[in-house]
């Protein structure tokens, strides 16, 4: 876990570390990276991944709208927005 | 009247036999709250709760929690009440909706008196990493509570709240139930609802409660376990009415300890506590078995691949575009991303992502996340070969009793195996519950029962048989001034 990766990882995850806690974060990283690598020397062929305790599918359910628009109460949420839409900084130039 | 300390079946019978108001009930509380010193609530919600208690008071509302104020953890949306998750990043986010469990709670007559704290994004063992400042433990305020439900528990711990809503991902109920002297149960996977929880990390946050003792938490469990249309993990089959079987004999039941918990690296007390709390089982008739679960020392490993994997997928939604906080003074689209998301997340919850983003990205995902997740495979089929031995699994709820504020924040790995013990259950999906069970350095220290799937009813039974013949629910914290 080099500064390299640290600041692709950082962009990928859309952050940007304080020039000040980037040294601790990277060393963090690199210790809890260590920590969870004593997995990679397991055999575990043949071990179906397991992504939800339950294993169950997803119910299906009729295709239908049962609820009423909620507009207004999701745009009272957003940090700025005009009419129907979320404001943001101009995207094309 | 003194409320502080009383259970929620003795503020039922209050209520009904009319020795108190809701009303009395409530301002109590509040007043309790104004004193505290152990900062277990984010937000308070005092005028909705009297014109509520009012409301129970002229007859207006029933069901089985009516008239009791309880207190919701604020990763829980709240219809018009502010829902942080203990971040920056939501201070002024206000839900347009309830969480089912609210619902549920709300449904049965419950009055929320407000939101608890909690480690930022349920990320923390220690309630260190909210933004709203560190919980302290009513039994010494120099100590953490545990977390990240720290402030729920605390709040019960101290007498504010007879009840209180918990979410645990990796032991962020039972850690802090057994770190402040109180009982905390988390249901099977899939059991309560994710519904309007926000999100930490999906396939291993459940719903719970905190309470003084197990029949009030099996008492709240019946509300806050529902099947939800609106959670697609959540489970349809029959659910029991969790007090049905709570005075079952344990004669002839077995008890599984776990081969591979080295119970004897910890210190003295803790091991005594563990043996006294056998003693008191084997006098109930039950039996002890050792089982052996080979690839539960996998879990705290497994955990923090998985955990910050499925967080940082989650918390990707966090942009300052529709909701939450947004950056000033930027230049364009992306900038407003990366700036409102620095600016709003926290120490903790930046390492938790960046370690899910490592893990997940290409050239690593084969050799963390799918590998994880075949060691969390293995991890279940230990716990269903155990559970076809024994009907509970017990072990201590944590290594100790609760550390000193500041002393693990310098090492993430060292804060990670406050969950050494609760982790697995989370990873397999089954339900688990800490009792407290003794004291360590003058501190309350917890015994875990954990359970097979949907068997909160045996787990419940056990716990509330162990209580009928101990008295460590009974203690409470010297809050000294602040009482």
């Amino acid at each position: 876990m080099d500064n390299k990766t640290v600041e692709t990882i950082s962009y990928l995850a859309r952050l940007k570390l304080d020039k000040d806690k980037k040294e601790k974060i990277t060393k963090d990283l690199e210790n809890i990276i260590d920590f969870v690598a004593e997995l990679q020397d397991l055999n575990t062929k043949d071990v179906a991944p397991l992504s939800n305790p339950l294993e169950k599918v997803a119910p299906k359910r009729e295709d239908s709208v049962n609820s009423k628009s909620r507009k207004e109460a999701f745009l009272t949420n957003s940090p700025e927005s005009d009419q129907d839409y979320f404001v943001v900084p101009k995207v094309v130039e | 009247m003194n409320i502080r300390f009383k259970t929620l079946a003795e503020l039922k019978e209050l209520l009904e036999k009319k020795e108190i108001s809701s009303y009395e009930l409530v301002k109590e509380t509040f007043k309790n709250i104004s004193s505290s010193k152990t900062n277990s609530f984010i937000t308070l919600d005092e005028e909705a709760a009297l014109n509520r208690a009012r409301d129970f008071d002229e007859g207006k509302v029933d069901g089985d929690l009516a008239g009791i104020p309880i207190a919701q953890k604020d990763l829980f949306c709240t219809k018009n009440l502010r829902t942080t998750c203990g971040s920056k990043i939501l201070e002024n986010f206000i839900p347009p909706y309830d969480a089912t469990v609210v619902d549920n709670l709300s449904a049965a007559g419950s009055i929320c008196v407000g939101k608890t704290n909690m480690d930022e994004f349920a990320m923390g063992s220690s309630n260190e990493t909210s933004f709203y400042g560190t919980v302290r433990n009513p039994w010494d305020l120099e100590r953490v509570p545990g977390g990240s439900s720290g402030g729920s528990a605390a709040a019960v711990s101290e007498g504010l709240v007879c009840a209180a809503t918990g979410t645990d991902t990796g032991g962020s109920i039972r850690q802090p139930a057994a770190l402040c002297g109180i009982t905390g149960i988390k249901p099977t996977y899939g059991r309560a609802s994710r519904w309007g929880m926000i999100a930490f990390a999906s396939s291993l946050d459940q719903a719970g409660a905190f309470a003084r003792n197990a029949e009030d938490c099996a008492l709240l469990l019946n509300h806050i376990c529902s099947h939800d249309l609106k959670d697609s993990t959540s489970i349809s089959d029959l659910q029991e009415n969790y007090l049905d079987n709570i005075n079952n004999d344990l004669k002839g039941k077995k008890i599984g300890i776990i081969k591979e918990f080295d119970i004897s690296s910890l210190s003295k007390e803790v091991q005594d506590s563990f043996e006294q709390s056998k003693k008191i089982f084997e006098a109930l008739g039950a039996n002890f078995v050792e089982v052996s679960m080979p690839n539960i020392k996998l879990s705290v490993p497994t955990y923090y691949v998985v955990a910050p994997a499925e967080c940082s997928s989650n918390l990707s939604r966090f942009d300052g575009v529709k909701y939450g906080y947004r950056a000033k003074d930027v230049d364009n689209l992306e900038e407003l991303y990366i700036k409102s998301r620095s600016e709003g997340f926290g120490d903790e919850v930046k390492r938790r992502i960046l370690i899910g983003t490592y893990v997940l990205s290409a050239g690593f995902y084969d050799a963390y996340y799918k590998k994880a997740q075949q060691t969390r495979r293995m991890i279940k089929n230990d716990f269903v070969d155990a559970f076809n031995k024994v009907d509970v699994i017990m072990s201590p709820s944590s290594p100790s009793s609760a550390f000193k504020i500041g002393s693990k924040t310098e090492d993430p790995i060292e804060m990670y195996l406050e969950d050494l013990f609760t982790i697995s259950s989370n990873l397999a999906g089954v339900p688990a519950m800490s009792i407290p069970h003794g004291f360590s350095d003058g501190l309350p220290i917890g015994l875990q029962l954990i359970g097979n799937y949907l068997e909160e009813s045996k787990i419940l039974n056990f716990a509330h048989q162990y209580q009928k013949n101990s008295d460590w629910h009974f203690k409470t914290p010297n809050l000294g001034e602040s009482s």
